[in-house]
């Protein structure tokens, strides 16, 4: 009997050895342990033993028992924690330790767009002041004081002689003041006028441009501004030119792009013409020239002016201009 | 500008739709911005005769009228009393719906049935005129459209001009610009009338003394007239134009300066003192009653009309109260004048008072226009008041207009444009545009602008004209060579790598107003003379909170965590790149750029892995030692010295570097945080761009890389707690100078197992020799060395336990 009890642990142990499926452990388990199993089997034949001999073997086969239960519990065990390792419990889907990103403003997206494309074009980037001298502001660029173009741009004035400036063009003549040409420049930048609704901020942003050189024509400034809309908005955008009014450019033209909001079918964007005006522009007035010192007879040039708020508005579908400076984060995260 | 297309055709013939018109005169610089289709909704509307009209029984103010729509006699129900038995009026039968919308049904009003609903001129949209049913002429037929009886149909271009083109103030002005682009002949109606017995000069007088503001004044005179309403097709034209209908002998004014952009003024002639007009200066400081009833303050640069004895109207700007045409009015003066452009301007503007005229007379109209549009008023007043015109008109005009002669080179303009336009083609252009055009040679041209084109004075304006007509799409489409681009300022490619480096560090970026209330300054505590107080002052503020220039990024950066906080996002982390403002003696002020950081809020979110932690004076310091790393600005220091208004007097410092303040960190002080109504303490960086500058190592220098093992000590030392952590790095440096590679404060305790009055600073130092490894002996000595001097100059004691100093 005593024998049997051993060879029947010795037995469980090295079957038990050999499993690695958790039913294989389950069957294994019944076939010993099982109420009617092996060992049930043999104990039933206890009775049969003489009655001084039963506390012996009995004492033995708990011990078996014990000691086959501790094994196929830590069979169990390893089984469960080898499942744990292979099986699914591990999430991939738990967010990762992130570092939080931040957003560049759009108007800065956009300004640097911008001047990226006419960078590759040959322009050099400038900036300068927006407190601004009358002088430059509008003098210089062919506006004297009592002039009515003046009245196109309203003004902030911070005296008689200084003002915010109302626009970038200032920098053409800054630019040309301080160098002989060629001169190819764009100057991006902060400009104000007195003026607040959806659609007017009274401090937004432009990016002028100039291109001066001995034969620069307005053949030319059509190509350089076409390549320019080409590339910001997409290259199959339908442009177009019409004649405008600065006083600094002469002849000076307004360039318009097909509605990117109904493709020219008329929409409340467009006012229903198909068209949006994006860019002012023009041949530069030989009246600036001369106030620079540059000699019209010997160079010419164009100069071209956009609002960056616009541009970054139809490519966005932005509808309304203060947003850009209220600067709700939840607004600045979506750029 | 609001112009009719049917009052363009009596000009010159157009052969194209109303849409393309638009585009035409668009491309060509007058861009239209709205057509309006008139009358096309009246199309339903029909006339009617009424055959009877009687008083409805259960309503006093009510009648019925039995009227004849040509195929059938229906009855209406009507609230006015003006028609009379017999009269034509227009008649919407049920279905039509009226301009504002409305659609009239066949109803019961008081129990008599009303088939549809006869129209005031305001119900139609044709005028503003609501004193009754619109009588219509006898000579039509019941039944008729009205639309086409009374040819209402009509297109309205909106029309924006650019200051230079005052010549197009007018239907005249467009039709020609559109005879121009068509080579259609435009056609001034002839203008005739019957002149009475008695001569002008023998009625009135015209002295201009002063001819520089008053180069050319025209007037006629007209007697017996009856003033009176204006016709219908005039005050539909007046309408649609956007002018009120007053009396016909204003009316006619207004419709002459819209079609011929002329300014006129009527005045009662009787009322004229001494039956004469006198022009000359108002003097200083008197005042004159305008005929808005507004008084108004003159200087001695306004232009004034007056009669004998008083003035009677500001010159070109606006009449006065005291010789306006009345009911009464029997005599009427029209002047038609030429007046200085840069005088009335300056009137106007010092008045703040423009109107049409004043409009007009300032960007310069037609000085040879003046004799056409007044005989044309005379004509239109003895049509439509009857009356008696004097004979002859007062024309002063001294110095009569000669035509400019501009040179004009075809090469130059094929130059410009580059095109290759051939010179006959060049005159074809310049003449549709009624310039008088001489050939002088192969290549110049002589061009004489018509006096009403007072923008084109030089060659540059001609060969806009050039290309105007040539079309702005037919010129072709070049590139200009290009040319590598010399470099940005290197300013510009620092600023765009910074901004991406505090974008990856979680920050986004803002921009606010560049103008801030002069409250911001006491907010911030800034003293009298602070910098913070010199601000660029506005003279036209929008708003009082926008009526300075800001002298700091702050008040910026605190609105927007105001914003969002009041919109529940209170975890910030936000920084601008703008400038600030300086005032200083001269007359610009000195701008100079600034970077602001700010954290407010969190330093680190509540994730799976990691507990929430409010942001601290550490976190903003992070980010300025990485900001400094990036940019290899060596040796800068931290110091808590000259506290700086705005900033926590404890937790703040100056930042320097080589002896230069290049920006201050630190957290935002309590008061300023109450100040912008916020709850949450805020954290800022501020950095001066300008000092910053110069400091930067444009090019950084290799370092060969260690061959030798480093070796590691530690130390826990016990201290003061006001003794800066500088310090003993400064002192192990100092020591261990070529072999210290680095120093690392790794822990900092302070507690219940030291006095309140310590801290324990654990540092790890790793020395290493580049030559050689170092001998654990060499290491010891220095490191003994190290400690020796941080205890006596500090005051400090090492910590007990273990080795390496963690408590």
């Amino acid at each position: 009997m005593k024998d049997q009890l051993l060879e029947l642990k010795m037995k469980a142990l090295k079957e038990l050895e050999s499993v690695s499926e958790r039913s294989d452990l389950e069957k294994l388990r019944q076939q010993y342990l099982g109420r009617k199993g092996l060992l049930a089997l043999l104990l039933k034949k206890l009775t049969a033993l003489p009655k001084e001999e039963r506390p012996v073997i009995g004492k033995l086969a708990n011990q078996v028992k014990e000691e086959l239960h501790k094994q196929f519990q830590f069979v169990s065990d390893s089984l469960t924690a080898k499942a744990v390792e292979s099986e699914s419990a591990f999430d991939v889907t738990l967010p990762g330790r992130r570092i939080p990103l931040g957003h560049l403003h759009p108007i800065t997206k956009t300004t640097e767009e911008i001047c990226t494309i006419f960078s590759t074009l040959g322009f050099r980037v400038v900036e300068g002041p927006e407190v601004e001298l009358d002088y430059y502001n509008f003098e210089a660029l062919n506006m004297p004081k009592d002039h009515p173009a003046r009245d196109i741009q309203d003004t902030f004035y911070v005296s008689d002689t200084v003002v915010l400036r109302t626009h970038t063009s200032p920098m053409q003549i800054r630019i040309m003041e301080s160098q002989s040409p060629p001169v190819s420049i764009i100057a991006p930048g902060k400009v104000y006028r007195p003026d607040s609704d959806v659609s007017h901020t009274p401090m937004f942003h432009q990016v002028e441009g100039l291109l001066v050189d001995k034969g620069i024509t307005f053949g030319d400034l059509k190509g350089t501004l076409t390549t320019f809309i080409h590339q910001i908005f997409a290259h199959d955008t339908k442009l177009r030119f019409r004649t405008g009014f600065f006083p600094f450019t002469e002849p000076s033209a307004e360039v318009d792009i097909q509605c990117v909001i109904c493709k020219g079918a008329g929409c409340r964007t467009c006012s229903y013409t198909g068209w949006i005006e994006i860019l002012g522009s023009g041949m530069v007035d030989p009246e600036v020239f001369k106030a620079v010192g540059y000699d019209p007879e010997n160079v010419s040039g164009f100069a071209f002016g956009m609002g960056v708020e616009r541009i970054a508005m139809l490519k966005s579908g932005l509808d309304d201009i203060r947003l850009f400076f209220e600067n709700d984060i939840r607004f600045l995260q979506q750029f | 500008m609001r112009v009719s297309l049917n009052w363009l055709k009596e000009f010159v013939e157009i052969d194209r739709t109303p849409a393309e018109l638009a585009e035409m005169l668009t491309m060509a610089g007058l861009e239209v911005e709205g057509l309006e289709h008139k009358a096309h909704n009246l199309s339903d509307c029909k006339v009617c005769r009424i055959l009877d009209i009687k008083p409805h029984p259960r309503a006093d103010r009510l009648s019925i009228c039995q009227v004849d729509a040509g195929k059938e006699t229906v009855s209406v129900v009507c609230g006015a009393t003006n028609m009379r038995k017999g009269d034509f009026v227009p008649l919407a039968p049920p279905g039509t719906t009226l301009p504002d919308g409305m659609l009239i049904k066949e109803s019961t009003i008081r129990g008599e049935l009303s088939h549809g609903m006869l129209l005031a001129e305001d119900e139609m949209d044709l005028t503003d005129d609501h004193t009754g049913i619109m009588i219509l002429p006898d000579k039509l037929t019941p039944g008729q459209p009205l639309t086409e009886a009374m040819d209402l149909e009509d297109w309205i271009l909106e029309i924006t001009l650019t200051p230079n083109r005052i010549d197009c103030a007018s239907v005249l002005g467009i039709a020609r610009e559109i005879g121009a682009l068509t080579r259609k002949k435009v056609t001034i109606p002839e203008v005739s009338f019957e002149e009475g017995d008695r001569a002008i000069e023998d009625l009135a007088e015209v002295n201009v003394l002063d001819s520089n503001g008053c180069p050319r004044y025209t007037a006629g005179l007209i007697d017996t007239v009856t003033i009176g309403p204006s016709p219908f097709w005039m005050r539909y034209r007046l309408y649609t134009s956007g002018v009120r209908s007053i009396n016909n002998v204003v009316d006619i004014t207004n419709y002459v300066l819209m079609e011929f952009g002329q300014p006129l003024h009527a005045f009662d002639y009787h009322r004229l003192g001494e039956s004469k007009i006198v022009v000359k200066r108002a003097e200083q400081g008197q005042t004159f009653i305008t005929l808005d009833e507004q008084t108004r303050e003159l200087d001695d640069q306004t232009l004034m009309i007056c009669d004998g004895k008083r003035e009677v109207a500001i010159a070109g700007i606006m009449g006065g109260l005291n010789s306006e045409i009345t009911e009464d009015s029997t005599a009427v003066l029209i002047e038609s004048a030429y007046f200085n452009p840069t005088m009335i301007r300056r009137s106007s503007k010092k008045l703040s008072l423009s109107t049409e005229a004043s409009y007009r007379f300032e960007r310069g109209i037609d000085i040879e226009g003046t004799d056409l549009a007044l005989r044309r008023s005379l004509q239109l007043m003895q049509q439509l008041a009857g009356g008696t015109i004097a004979k002859g008109v007062i024309d002063c005009y001294p110095n009569p207009w000669s035509a400019p002669h501009i040179s004009l080179r075809s090469d130059r303009a094929n130059t410009i444009l580059g095109t290759h336009v051939a010179m006959p083609d060049m005159i074809e252009y310049l003449s549709a545009l009624q310039m008088d055009v001489k050939k002088i040679d192969h290549n110049n041209i002589e061009v004489s602008p018509p006096s009403f084109r007072v923008d084109i004075t030089r060659e540059a304006d001609l060969v806009e004209e050039i290309a105007r007509l040539i079309g702005y799409d037919n010129i072709p489409v070049t590139l200009p060579p290009i040319r590598p681009a010399e470099e940005d300022s290197t300013e510009l490619s620092l600023r765009a790598r910074l901004k991406n480096m505090l974008v990856g560090m979680g920050f986004t970026e803002i921009i606010t107003y560049s103008f801030i209330s002069p409250k911001s300054a006491d907010i911030l505590k800034a003293g009298q003379n602070s910098n913070l107080r010199s601000f660029v002052k506005l003279l036209n503020p929008l708003t009082q909170d926008q009526s300075v220039m800001r002298t700091s990024l702050i008040p910026g950066l605190l609105s927007t965590v105001r914003l969002n906080s009041l919109r529940g996002q209170n975890d910030l982390r936000i920084f601008e790149w703008g400038k600030i403002y300086i005032k200083g003696e001269e007359e610009l002020p000195q701008e100079k750029q600034v970077l602001a950081v700010l954290i407010t809020g969190m330093g680190s979110s509540q994730e799976w892995y990691q507990k929430r932690r409010e942001a601290d004076f550490f976190d903003i310091k992070g980010v300025a030692e990485n900001i400094l790393e990036e940019l290899g600005i060596e040796k800068t220091e931290f110091k808590r010295n000259n506290p700086k208004e705005g900033f926590d007097p404890n937790e703040y410092a100056r930042i320097f570097s080589s002896g230069f303040g290049i920006g201050v960190i630190g957290k935002v002080a309590k008061e300023v945080i109450e100040g912008y109504g916020l709850e949450k303490s805020a954290y800022i960086v501020e950095i001066y761009i300008e000092t910053l500058f110069p400091l930067i190592s444009r090019v950084k220098k290799f370092t060969p890389l260690a061959k030798f093992p480093s070796v590691r000590r530690d130390i826990s030392i016990i201290l003061n707690r006001s003794i800066e952590s500088a310090m003993l790095i400064n002192i192990v440096k100092e020591i261990g100078k070529d072999l210290v590679e680095s120093v690392k404060i790794f822990d900092i305790y302070q507690g219940k197992q030291i006095i309140p009055q310590e801290k324990a600073l654990a540092l790890g130092i790793n020395y290493r020799s580049k030559e050689r490894t170092l001998t654990d002996e060499e290491v010891n000595e220095i490191h003994e060395e190290v400690i020796r001097e941080i205890r006596r100059q500090t005051g400090g004691r090492l910590r007990e336990g273990p080795k390496n100093g963690n408590p």
